[in-house]
């Protein structure tokens, strides 16, 4: 009997532990059975084109092939399992110990990549041997390759790994920590459009990590095209022309931006020296960032948006403007333009060391006479000149589809106060003064502004007074073809002034750029007709004194009559704005001449 | 009257093994393993069951000396001459087949035992020691193969045997002293992967996708299974390759994904069924070699299941062993079919007689008056 007992004893035994089992414990591991042979693939959702107001595509979703590995597929011999990793190791080039060591912190059932980028000879080795290899997989992703980064570098942007403060903040969005976002530029300003919803396939699985067929499917929806309003072909002449201007006064950067004056459409930005973007994307060596960081003329800066400068003359429309609509002048009033004059004990210097005559405003426009709108400004006052400032957009962080744009500055006297640590209202440094005043009507002073900024100026005085909302985007379409959003002509301010008024200050810029031996010179050489207004400027900047380093300027609008184009130049540290920043505007207009109507046109691209 | 051979046959056992045999067929085949194979083992195993049932056990004795020597020398052709799988040298080619000495050993183990313990009417310490004698070399030879699996069983045969012979207190108990002494030695004995999976199955998380990937992913495929089980055929853990040995030493994980605790108890019952049935070929065995052959068998079998099972579902540390009846394999399917059938051939030739048919053992087989 005790034979038959011990028989007994074993099927109670075996019984109990295969209830617990198969019982008790049944759902927990039927839930890791289900994660052995169930894997949740992301199908990844392509990122959406980015074209120029024709459709010309500026950057391409190339396929970028990774080796992929499962860590809990990998053979369970670890003899195997070594002779594998030797094989992967070999075959991705990378160290064996570096491979060993990421797939152990891993986790261990979901796909790790190794070998960020394989060339294509890597790609048809590895898949020759895929078989043989457990757990391996070849997978590929949507890689952006910009086009022409140096030329659109800085309006594109780029792509690049979350960072932990992009990952905190977009998380709850469902952004994966491996997922790639727009870090600069259109890319990461139309960040939510452009990245499409990643679908997920539950895949049934074999022990090998083999699929073996599809259970659930959600298909990826790709992010949507966007169109800007950029011409492309306008683009490169401006960015030609901004590189030949710099090569010919051996300067190294500078910015320009280009509008429709009507429309508030950014037709070019172009800011110098620009960067391959396609660095960042492929995942940019220490030595390349380095580089790009370290180098004195900061290419990573987009000048256009954020280079925060002072305008100098050009700046001289906008006192002309407060002058003549608060009756301190008229177009006829005429003034003195004298080298010098003296405020509270001052001395301030017009730039020609002579005696230039009196003459009314137009032609202190046009000569630029800084002495002239030292009067006007003293007559204004500085809040009122502030004031103006403001109407015309200095000093305000245009809303345009960028990150980073920077808003410039219209000094004050409450930011004067603010300047100094103990504000003190008899302290010279920390009290506005008339000084500050008439400096301030020239564009110095405290007063910066952005190439951006001074295109919707120039914009403003070219329309009759509507500061447009500048604006990238022309249209937006989703992956069906939709269209989902376009740019609607935006009127941000009107500036108080009178269509006369506004009217006598173009006259001014009209006779700048058509005075015969200065800057028509270059008009007339570049068989461009003079028929627009523009104004020049060289801004002092780095302190205060007679012998400071400046910026050049040029701001321009044509035609004189119903103008379509306005735009900026700026060059850094330019010296002699009439020949260092007028050229490139002049060189721009040609281009722009020739192609009037096409760069208009917006031919609606037919459906991807 | 003259009994018949019809109404001696033990019905019971061949159909017992029948279904067992079915079932691991069905296991087999969803394991996809090479089932048409296993059906021509089947059929060579049932050929054999059915000429050991036809042979004349009583033979057997004398064979005993010439199947003892033929083992050893087989074992040790294994060493010199044999092919090595899954790191381990257990492999004969035979004529083109893969022959496993080891699985044989075992029965031959079982009658030369038996052979020898018949012959003493009780068992004093010299026939101990001469059993003793007679199965270490067997033992020693097939763990250094290495083959723990079969070396448990192969020790369990011993022991269960010298039980049956009617061992005393005494020598089991010297037996269990040696094994107090071996035992702490075992680690140095072992090979490393053995030792490995010791310790695996006292810590089976410690290392889930290396050594203990087997026993986690055999717990996880017997789990899954659940009351009712996937179905046949539906098993994903055992079909896609997750569950290792599928279809040898992990064949109970497979089935049990498939046919859930309702068709694991069952097989279960099946065996214990059929080990009861052995036992009672012990208890009405007309002789003494008989009732320790039919002892000897149950002991094989027992061993194998509990140990199989065990592995399968975590009770027992991983030793490589086929489930009998159920895993696929030749020479175990052979074996097992083998030894049922030397059973049989007992059965049929025993006197059929209505007071013979009592159990009178306890604990140890009382056939010594019979004999």
């Amino acid at each position: 009997m005790a034979a038959a007992a011990i028989v007994i004893l074993m099927i109670g035994v075996l019984s109990l532990k295969l209830t617990q089992l198969q019982m008790f414990d049944s759902a927990t591991l039927a839930g890791l059975a289900r994660s052995n042979t169930i894997h949740r693939v992301v199908l990844e959702a392509d990122r959406g084109i980015i074209y120029d107001r024709h459709g010309v595509p500026l950057v391409q979703n190339t396929p970028l092939w990774n080796l992929q590995v499962v860590p809990a597929d990998l053979p369970k011999d670890w003899r195997d399992r070594a002779t594998e990793l030797a094989t992967l190791a070999t075959l991705t080039g990378q160290p064996e110990d570096h491979l060993e060591t990421s797939l152990a912190v891993a986790d261990q059932f979901a796909p790790v990549r190794l070998g960020p980028n394989l060339t294509d000879g890597q790609v048809l080795a590895i898949n020759e041997r895929l078989p043989a290899l457990a757990g391996a997989s070849l997978t590929h992703r949507g890689v952006r390759t910009y086009v022409e980064p140096l030329t659109f570098g800085h309006v594109i942007g780029y792509v690049g790994p979350l960072d932990d403060a992009d990952l905190k903040r977009l998380r709850p969005r469902g952004y994966q920590p491996d997922e790639l976002v727009g870090k600069v530029g259109v890319e990461a300003g139309l960040e939510s459009v452009l990245r499409g919803t990643d679908g997920w396939a539950d895949v049934e699985v074999d022990a090998r990590g083999q699929i073996v067929r599809t259970i659930t499917m959600q298909p990826p929806v790709s992010g949507q095209a966007v169109y800007l309003t950029i011409d492309a072909s306008l683009q490169r002449a401006t960015a030609q022309a901004l590189v030949a201007g710099l090569q010919r006064d051996h300067k190294t950067a500078g910015a320009s931006v280009v509008l429709d004056p009507q429309s508030g459409e950014v037709l070019a930005m172009v800011s110098l020296p620009g960067y391959d973007t396609n660095l960042f994307t492929h995942g940019i060596s220490q030595a390349d960032y380095n580089r790009l960081v370290m180098d004195p003329d900061r290419p990573l800066l987009n000048r256009a948006i954020a280079g925060q400068y002072a305008p100098g003359s050009t700046f001289k429309m906008v006192t002309a403007t407060a002058g003549l609509q608060e009756g301190k002048i008229t177009p006829q009033t005429m003034l003195s333009c004298p080298s010098y004059l003296s405020y509270g004990g001052w001395v301030y210097h017009n730039w020609a060391s002579y005696n230039l005559g009196s003459m009314n405003v137009a032609k202190a426009l046009a000569v630029s006479c800084d002495t002239f709108f030292y009067q006007v400004a003293a007559m204004v006052g500085d809040v009122t000149l502030a004031r103006y400032a403001r109407a015309f957009g200095f000093g305000q962080t245009k809303n345009i589809e960028l990150p980073g744009v920077e808003p410039g500055l219209v000094p004050d006297r409450i930011w004067k106060q603010l300047q100094c640590g103990v504000p003190d209202l008899n302290s010279d440094a920390c009290r506005w003064t008339l000084g500050d005043t008439i400096t301030f009507g020239i564009g110095q002073s405290a007063l910066l502004t952005t190439p951006l900024n001074q295109a919707v100026y120039v914009a403003a005085l070219a329309n009759g007074g509507s500061v447009m909302q500048p604006t990238l985007v022309h249209m937006v379409r989703d992956a069906s073809g939709r269209v989902t959003a376009t740019q609607q002509r935006e009127v941000v301010n009107h500036v108080p002034a009178s269509p006369d008024n506004l009217q006598a200050v173009r006259e001014g810029m009209r006779e700048e750029i058509n005075r015969p031996y200065n800057m028509n010179y270059w008009f007339r050489a570049a068989g461009v007709p003079a028929d627009g207004g523009g104004k020049t400027g060289t801004a002092q900047w780095g302190g205060s004194g007679l012998d400071l380093p400046t910026h050049a300027w040029f701001v321009f609008f044509a035609p004189y009559t119903q103008p379509d184009v306005a735009m900026s130049i700026f060059v850094e540290r330019g010296e002699l704005s009439e020949v260092e920043a007028a050229p490139i505007g002049v060189d721009i207009m040609r281009f722009f001449n020739g192609n009037r109507g096409a760069i208009h046109a917006t031919t609606p691209p037919a459906p991807a | 009257m003259r009994p018949s051979l019809w109404q001696k046959l033990d019905h019971l056992q061949p159909l017992l093994t029948g279904m067992l045999l079915v079932l691991g067929l069905m296991t087999v085949y969803s394991a996809h393993a090479d089932w048409l194979r296993q059906i021509v083992w089947v059929i060579l195993g049932a050929g054999a069951y059915a000429a050991m049932t036809a042979f004349d056990y009583r033979r057997l004795p004398a064979l005993a000396p010439w199947l003892y020597a033929g083992m050893l020398v087989l074992l040790l052709a294994v060493r010199l001459l044999g092919h090595s799988a899954l790191g381990a040298q257990r492999w004969l080619s035979v004529g083109g087949f893969p022959l496993q000495p080891s699985e044989l050993s075992k029965l031959v183990l079982v009658l030369v035992l038996a052979a020898y313990l018949s012959r003493v009417e009780r068992l004093g310490w010299r026939a101990f020691l001469g059993a003793l004698g007679l199965g270490a070399p067997v033992a020693a030879l097939i763990l250094t193969q290495p083959d723990l699996g079969t070396t448990i069983v192969v020790v369990a045969v011993l022991v269960g045997m010298l039980f049956l012979a009617g061992a005393r207190i005494a020598q089991l108990g010297s037996l269990a002293v040696i094994a107090v002494v071996v035992l702490p030695l075992l680690p140095h004995l072992l090979h490393g992967y053995q030792r490995r999976r010791l310790e695996i199955f006292l810590n089976p998380g410690s290392d889930p996708l290396g050594a203990g990937y087997n026993l986690l992913q055999a717990r996880i495929a017997v789990g899954a299974g659940g009351l009712f089980g996937q179905g046949w055929l539906h098993g994903l853990q055992g079909a896609l390759g997750f569950v290792p040995e599928r279809a040898t030493d992990f064949v109970f994980a497979v089935y049990a994904e498939q046919f859930g605790l309702l068709g694991s108890v069952l097989l279960l019952a099946l065996f214990g069924a059929l080990l009861t049935r052995l036992l009672h070929a012990a208890a009405v065995a007309p002789d003494r070699f008989g009732a320790l052959v039919a002892g000897g068998v149950f002991v094989m079998i027992f061993a194998q299941v509990v140990e199989n099972v065990g592995m399968n579902i975590g009770l027992l540390p991983i030793a490589g062993i086929p489930l009998p009846l159920i895993s696929y394999g030749g020479s175990a399917t052979v074996t097992t079919l083998t030894a049922l059938g030397l059973v049989q051939s007992m059965m049929v030739r025993r006197p059929l007689l209505q007071h013979r048919e009592r159990t009178t053992w306890s604990g140890n087989i009382s056939v010594r008056a019979q004999a």
